[in-house]
């Protein structure tokens, strides 16, 4: 489940930009703004989905068509209800969950696309290991193992909640707690101010 | 005591996880909706699910960008929702109708075509690389690159030149521009540049001088050529020497 080789992505000292105020400019049609928005969620976009998801073709597409959706519905966003990058990688998780579970509804996709899909080479995989990552490994520490693990089931594995339950073998009433008592000690482990 | 609202309370945690069964779905949030408490607890830990994908963030292939940028000239945005119904919403939509990326591969031409704004892609990164004041220009170049290359009608032509390497020409007729990317052009001595011409039968339009990165040619119509000479340094209004490759658009 963890990746062993953890590698910098964007190591940039120069504050990040107001996405919100970029998706203000991007509901207004402003493809410049859009520009911005797409070097600053790309990585997390891409990297949530293919965690999720884990084949890297497959994730290309979901995270193309997440990107796409930022564009087309960036007029929805409410500042009040949460940060710009909470509102993307939302639709992001769900975009790449809705896709795991409609797969495995139906039979495998056909996924031979005419695309000849170069190997991602190690060297190109520079996964994402800001401050985030650190804090977040941190964070995950302080967690039962219990709540740990159902953190990563749902959200990185991208099962549901009574999955989860199956595959740790404990109660389901046990796993929506621990999911929710864990994610409570995390908020307030890395300081989320919402 | 007990009641079934508690039980409820206790999904916030999932349903920011996105691990909730669709059927709980409905019921918790139409109890998020009259919950101020679990909404406001939903809020917190959907920022905290945001830092677990932060932490796994990955640097997407480089070829995505082109197409998403490109892929926002042909899609409409949604009108903002009249204020009292963004109220109403204490929560971020769940079901956005899918947006179907475009399957611009299922054809072989689409793979030229690709390759073709690969190498683009490649060739404006060098170029964008100069940074800063030119990086604005760069990028907004690289904008209208990549709305023809990825135009539905875009046409792929390569030749070999006189002087060595190949010069590939992605056209699109519906927007009437060109796309001139060269690929290992002999260096010209100090003085002399290469110059890329736009030919139909009223005579040779300059369309500017090529540089290591693509080029746009505007203002293109079927049954023009596209032609590159040597030139002197800045370029000559009328071509001056016989081109080293000449390729229909």
């Amino acid at each position: 489940m963890s990746r062993p080789e953890i590698r910098q992505w964007r190591p940039e000292p120069t504050p990040p930009p107001d996405l919100a105020a970029l998706l203000g400019q991007v509901a207004r049609g402003d493809h410049r703004a859009f520009e911005l928005v797409y070097a600053e969620l790309s990585g997390p976009v891409y990297g949530v989905v293919r965690q999720v998801l884990r084949d890297p073709a497959q994730s290309e597409e979901v995270a193309q068509e997440v990107l796409l959706e930022i564009w087309r519905t960036a007029s929805r966003y409410d500042q009040d209800r949460g940060s710009a990058a909470a509102w993307a990688l939302t639709i992001a998780h769900r975009r790449a969950v809705d896709r795991v579970r409609s797969e495995n509804a139906c039979s495998r996709r056909e996924q031979k696309a005419a695309e000849p899909e170069p190997a991602e080479d190690d060297v190109a995989e520079t996964v994402a290991a800001t401050l985030e990552y650190q804090r977040v490994r941190r964070c995950m520490g302080g967690l039962t193992e219990l709540q740990r693990e159902s953190i990563k089931l749902a959200y990185y594995s991208g099962y549901s909640y009574p999955q989860v339950a199956q595959l740790l073998g404990v109660a389901l009433g046990t796993v929506k707690t621990r999911i929710r008592d864990g994610l409570i000690r995390m908020r307030d482990c890395m300081e989320v101010t919402w | 005591m007990k009641v079934i609202g508690d039980d409820l309370h206790v999904l916030t945690g999932s349903y920011v996880l996105d691990a909730v069964s669709d059927a709980e779905l409905a019921e918790f949030e139409h109890h998020l909706q009259h919950c101020p408490t679990c909404a406001a607890e939903v809020r917190g830990l959907r920022e905290t699910a945001a830092r677990l994908a932060l932490a796994r963030a990955f640097a997407p292939p480089p070829r995505m960008e082109q197409r998403v940028l490109a892929a926002t000239y042909r899609t409409r945005q949604l009108p903002p929702l009249p204020r009292e119904q963004v109220r109403a919403a204490g929560r971020f939509p769940r079901h956005l109708a899918v947006v179907s990326f475009p399957r611009r591969l299922a054809v072989p031409r689409r793979l030229a075509v690709l390759a073709a704004a690969a190498s683009v892609a490649a060739a404006l990164a060098l170029g964008a690389s100069q940074l800063s004041a030119q990086h604005q220009l760069d990028r907004a170049r690289t904008t209208a690159i990549a709305r023809v290359v990825t135009a539905p009608d875009a046409r792929v032509e390569t030749a070999r030149t006189s002087a060595g390497g190949s010069v590939t020409v992605v056209t699109s007729a519906a927007l009437r521009e060109a796309v001139v990317s060269p690929a290992g052009l002999a260096p010209l001595s100090s003085g002399r540049v290469y110059q890329v011409w736009v030919l139909s039968p009223s005579g040779a339009r300059s369309a500017g001088l090529l540089h290591d990165t693509s080029l746009l040619a505007s203002a293109v119509r079927s049954g023009d050529r596209i032609g590159i000479t040597v030139e002197p340094a800045g370029g000559r209004t009328h071509p001056t020497t016989s081109p080293v490759a000449i390729l229909p658009v």
